[in-house]
């Protein structure tokens, strides 16, 4: 006889407050973690997209890439050994539109590589977002660096940089606007580490996004954010527990009483935690992602299954833990003490 | 025939730094079939032996015989065992299950004292035991819903269906008047004769002893002969 779910069955309001709990914690836990990875995705899209690689910058650049500044000659025996490599650089900018409406743009420039657009001179490709703002193809930007003119060719999906939708433009219009013959950047795709070139440094992707101050900053405030309220949810959850089990000591002393195992006890209480966190959390999940639908397109917003999945996980883990701790007081229920107690 | 023997069993309390010897050496020995009342003054220590003789505490020291095992060698668990399948517990209160139905609670012991009964023998033995205790008309109600007398009715029945060969009472009358106490203690007697269950019972009440088979009087931890 299933004892854990006729309980569930008979004290539905006990249960519904308890996964209600677990529902709103998860949720806004979900929400968060949306937020912070839709925020580094509106950060550094451009290079958090890009096949695990290496990335070199000058060593003598400080691990800034904005100082980095290589060798023409290192580029060149570079990229003659590694195929797929490309050099780039990555400079905040402003373009302006026919109205003469300002926006700012991080400017991308590379050699000739599948991982970045490649464009011809006079031509840029934006992201998407800017088409939002009302840029068309075929539309004129202008810079006042520049003495040409920028051609609409295109737009690209989630080239985010720095929170600035990214330009692709020729290297020549690059050099000319910045008034520099070298590139910032190599990036080499492939996991393994290419041949080292001593004035080079070696970044992986991840090590070349927490270059990026900004970047590392946000990132570690959002993460923070999100394990706090992990380890507060679990503290909740251990306290939810810990207060039904202490209300139900009684009951477990009579069930021992009459010869129920501790390990069944255990078993309706391990039944009960994980149905009710089984409920709330795929509630949550299927929520936050229906959230995700619904939220304004400005917001910074990005949850993927895994990301949700992977939570849950941990919440049902710590559920588990919580309860488990919880519970082991039922060990220590003295079946006499519920007995002379008297009424449960 | 004996089949439930207490030999020289004591238990001493420790509160602190006070050690209380609240038994005193009891020597109890029941026969199959039998009822035997405990009786005498309140604190004599009629609650401890019986708690001591179902399982439910230890004896500092002596032997408690169930047919002819040391229940003060065994392990917890292998008391837990012969507490599920042989004995049977009715105390004052009744002690249901809130979240069970009257029928469920008597499932449940079936379940518990592992009866290899099927589903459609266990739910006979269920209906069976109701009548008897008469409660067949409310095996679906929730305890909650019970009178006192009711609920006792329900706690004597749980404490049999699965055929104990023991049944351990203490005051199993005291929260009911006199008219339901006669019909409880009425039923107890047929029952375990019917079943031929041996009954351990403490009671406080003089017009219970008729029930007995035997009467033991308790003072100051020792049994009075
Ligand atoms: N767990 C315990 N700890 C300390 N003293 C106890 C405990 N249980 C019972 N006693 C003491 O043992 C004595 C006998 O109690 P009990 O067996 O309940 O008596 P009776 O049932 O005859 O009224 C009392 O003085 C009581 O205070
Ligand atoms: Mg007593």
């Amino acid at each position: 006889m299933n004892i854990a779910w006729k309980e569930i069955k008979k004290n539905k309001a006990k249960f519904i407050i308890l996964g209600s709990i677990i529902f709103l914690v998860s949720f806004l836990t979900f929400i968060i973690s949306g937020l912070a990875n839709g925020l580094s995705q509106d950060n550094a899209a451009l290079i958090k997209d890009l096949p695990d690689g290496q990335f070199y910058m000058n060593v003598d650049a400080n691990e800034t890439y904005n100082l980095s500044r290589i060798d023409e000659s290192v580029q060149t025996t570079v990229l003659n050994e590694q195929k797929d490599a490309a050099a780039l650089s990555i400079q905040m900018g402003f373009v302006n539109d026919m109205e003469d409406k300002q926006h700012s743009i991080a400017f991308v420039t590379s050699t000739d590589s599948k991982s970045f657009e490649s464009v011809g001179k006079g031509e840029v490709i934006l992201d998407r977002s800017l088409e939002e703002e009302g840029i068309k193809v075929g539309d004129i930007l202008t810079n006042n660096q520049f003495s040409g003119e920028f051609k609409v060719k295109g737009f690209v999906d989630q080239k985010k940089y720095s929170h600035a939708p990214v330009a692709f433009i020729n290297m020549e219009n690059y050099k000319e606007i910045y008034r520099v013959n070298e590139m910032q950047l190599i990036f080499v795709p492939g996991t393994e580490k290419a041949q080292v070139v001593t004035s080079l440094q070696s970044f992986s992707n991840k090590e070349f996004l927490n270059t990026i101050p900004s970047y590392s900053a946000e990132q570690m405030s959002l993460n923070m954010i999100i394990w706090f309220l992990v380890a507060i949810s679990g503290m909740l959850f251990a306290i939810f527990f810990y207060m039904m089990n202490v209300q139900k000591i009684g009951l477990y002393g009579i069930l021992k009483a009459l010869g129920v195992k501790t390990s069944r006890l255990f078993g309706m209480m391990w039944y009960q935690m994980i149905f009710i966190t089984v409920i709330a959390l795929g509630l949550s999940v299927a929520l936050s992602h229906g959230f995700a639908l619904i939220a304004p397109k400005g917001m910074p917003f990005s949850l993927t299954l895994d990301t949700t999945v992977q939570l849950s996980i941990v919440f049902l883990i710590i559920g588990f833990i919580g309860a488990t701790l919880s519970g082991l007081q039922i060990k220590k229920v003295e079946p006499l003490q519920a007995i002379q107690q008297g009424e449960v | 025939m004996t089949i439930f023997t207490i030999d020289e069993v004591t238990k001493t309390f420790t509160n602190g730094e006070v050690d209380e010897q609240v038994l005193k050496g009891i020597n109890i020995s029941l026969r199959e079939g039998e009822i035997t009342a405990l009786v005498g003054a309140s604190g004599s220590g009629k609650s401890t032996i019986l708690t001591i003789a179902a399982g439910l505490q230890r004896a500092t020291d002596g032997k408690v015989l169930f047919e002819g095992k040391n229940m003060t060698d065994m392990n917890q668990d292998q008391i837990r065992k012969i507490r599920a399948s042989e004995f049977g517990f009715v105390f004052q209160s009744s002690h249901l299950v809130p979240f069970l139905t009257v029928e469920e609670q008597l499932l449940l012991m079936l379940d518990v004292s592992e009866t290899k009964l099927k589903k459609r023998e266990q739910q006979v033995e269920v209906e069976k035991i109701l009548k008897l205790v008469d409660m067949d008309h409310r095996k679906d109600a929730y305890p909650a819903s019970l009178s006192g007398g009711e609920k006792q009715r329900v706690a004597i029945a749980r404490a049999i269906i699965h055929k104990p060969k023991m049944l351990f009472a203490d005051e199993p009358t005291a929260s009911l008047d006199s008219k339901r106490s006669k019909d409880v203690m009425t039923l107890i007697r047929e029952l375990t004769k019917t079943l031929n269950i041996t009954t351990l019972m403490v009671t406080h009440d003089e017009d219970m002893l008729t029930y007995a088979d035997h009467i033991i009087t308790m003072k100051d931890g020792l049994v009075l002969t």
